[in-house]
């Protein structure tokens, strides 16, 4: 009996961290279906009646039809591609088959590389991009994304490729398995639960990136979501109400997918946090 | 038939590791050595990136005369240093907690967990409403409780924005951190747990003295990376505050890109000399941490 009185007294500091947690979102959420002027009115009433319409006038009128397809665009590119490329060197690190003399100490340069900070090639990036004319370009900075996922992605399927035991691989190559249809046919499928969780923790990353999108974009029509929201704050300060509608427009993707996948999204953004 | 290991498969190696070495050398290694170049010159963007050789200058002005670096450098520091102490026992508190079998443990480790989810930018604008001086829910909840009188213009002022901003950062990764502990105290084997409990250790001696040693290489993990993710803590500010007022969020990162690219020097000779510092103070302090806080030898289980 004390011991679930001590469960329940326990849930009054849970609720007030999930208060403290989910609070803001939820305020927002409620601005994003109510009119600014209803807002100023009473900051915290419920949206009733909810104004629904105010997501199409966003989409339309607001640009966010143009920064969401920005945003998915280098998104999902970056991500094809860090997958791919990744999971090749993973692949080619994590195998003994492939071993060579500077294999290890070329893996651990890349490795010491998640810990550098952008601003060490952040102006560098730019003027090379700027002299290879991919400044202000989806493509530009699709690059530098795929570049900055690299070294994690390749960290995190290098352990999983090295796990996989030998014997399937003597097995596939006796029944003349060459090597690129080794990785492709016989251990990329394998690995596909360790790629999706890549595939999670970069797709976050790369959908909320803000500051190599603010150096190497200026052009408001290939602006991502994160770039938008920082110019509209600005240009429409007093329109709380739809700049609410565009957060909820910039975050419901992503949240809604969480719902769904949840315990993936945890294993794919802590996945870097594990072992370090 | 085809004998493996007869010789090094050379092709297969450079189709593989080709396109990482070629994108790593040439936009990770030879950036971080053109920023270390640069770093010795003024390079004048107005003037079609005219170099100008100036050796130390730029390192010699930074270290002895740039005020607003300093301030910069010191702001990322008290970030780096605070948040962790911060949010790593808070996350173990709510660890703790969710672990003391609290109903509906699920529910709240998914609801914790989603502010990680969000874009600096995001975060920013939905916190610039809670810190509101008239309606934010910041000043609101102090009304309600009577504290009406510490209500006030969180950000407005140099003393107590820099502590809002690493509030705004707790809130999002208090849950982050949360989950991963959680996981690692759900690893911990209940043999350990069960043989204190028989040896007559109440519950909160059981957590103190077994579960959180248990816990300690985790624990390291978290307090470096969240050290090292505050030293770059770049997003934030741009979108909150943009380093103000009077420099008191100002970070180091923040000013490499004002100085780049604000600044009317139009040079990215001294940004890259102040991001070489960062770099080398960076790499130092976490390599130093990790020593430290590793020292006492982790526990195996």
């Amino acid at each position: 009996m004390p011991r679930r009185l001590a469960r329940v007294l326990l849930l009054l500091p849970v609720l007030a961290y999930t208060a403290f947690s989910a609070g803001p979102y939820i305020w927002t959420a409620m601005m994003s279906l109510r009119t600014t002027e209803e807002i100023y009115r009473s900051h915290y009433a419920p949206p009733i009646p909810a104004h629904w319409a105010k997501f199409a006038t966003a989409w339309n009128e607001f640009g966010y039809a143009t920064y969401f397809k920005n945003s998915l665009i280098v998104a999902v590119a970056s991500v094809l591609i860090v997958s791919l490329i990744g999971a090749m060197a993973g692949f080619a690190f994590g195998r003994r088959r492939y071993h060579f003399p500077l294999r290890e100490p070329l893996f651990l340069l890349i490795f010491l590389s998640i810990m550098f900070p952008p601003q060490i090639m952040l102006l560098s990036l730019f003027q090379i991009l700027v002299q290879y004319r991919l400044f202000n370009s989806l493509a530009g900075l699709t690059l530098v994304y795929v570049v900055t996922e690299l070294p994690l992605t390749i960290y995190l399927l290098r352990a999983f490729f090295a796990q996989i035991p030998t014997e399937l691989e003597e097995a596939a190559r006796i029944d003349g398995c060459s090597d690129w249809a080794m990785f492709w046919r016989v251990m990329f499928p394998m690995a596909l639960p360790a790629v999706a969780t890549t595939v999670i923790l970069n797709f976050i990353y790369f959908w909320n990136e803000f500051l190599y999108a603010v150096v190497f974009i200026t052009q408001q029509k290939i602006r991502t979501l994160p770039l938008a929201i920082q110019f509209l704050v600005s240009d429409q300060y007093q329109d709380i109400g739809m700049l609410a509608t565009g957060l909820m427009i910039a975050t419901l993707p992503v949240l809604v997918l969480y719902l769904f996948l949840s315990e993936w999204f945890v294993k794919g953004m802590t996945a870097g946090a594990i072992k370090g | 038939m085809r004998r493996p290991r007869a010789r090094r498969p050379w092709g297969a190696i450079a189709i593989f590791l080709g396109p990482t070495v070629v994108l790593y050398a040439a936009f990770t290694i030879y950036p971080v050595l053109v920023t270390f170049y640069n770093s010795l010159h003024t390079l004048r963007m107005d003037l079609g990136m005219l170099y100008e050789y100036v050796g130390l200058e730029h390192f010699r002005e930074i270290l002895t005369s740039d005020d607003v670096f300093w301030k910069a450098a010191r702001n990322s520091l008290v970030w780096a240093v605070v948040a962790p102490i911060v949010d790593i026992p808070l996350a173990l508190l709510l660890a703790l907690t969710l672990h003391a079998r609290v109903p509906f443990a699920r529910v709240f480790r998914t609801v914790w967990f989603t502010p990680v989810l969000m874009s600096y930018p995001v975060v920013g604008v939905i916190w610039l409403w809670v810190y509101n001086y008239d309606w934010g829910i910041a000043n609101l909840v102090l009304r309600a409780v009577g504290l009406g009188a510490y209500a006030q213009a969180w950000l407005a002022s140099p003393l107590t924005a820099l502590p809002a901003l690493i509030l705004v950062t707790t809130w999002m990764f208090a849950g982050f951190n949360m989950v991963v502990l959680l996981a690692a105290i759900h690893a911990i084997p209940s043999d350990y747990l069960e043989a204190a409990s028989i040896d007559g250790a109440r519950a909160w001696q059981r957590t103190l003295r077994i579960m959180v040693p248990l816990l300690r290489p985790t624990i390291v993990n978290l307090v470096i990376l969240d050290f090292i993710g505050k030293m770059k803590q770049f997003a934030l500010v741009w979108v909150m505050t943009r380093g103000g007022p009077m420099w008191g969020t100002e970070t180091v990162a923040t000013y490499v890109v004002k100085r780049a690219f604000e600044w009317k020097t139009l040079d990215l000779g001294y940004p890259s000399a102040i991001a070489v510092i960062w770099f080398v103070i960076i790499f130092g302090l976490s390599l130093g941490l990790t020593r430290v806080l590793q020292r006492r030898e982790a526990l195996e289980f």
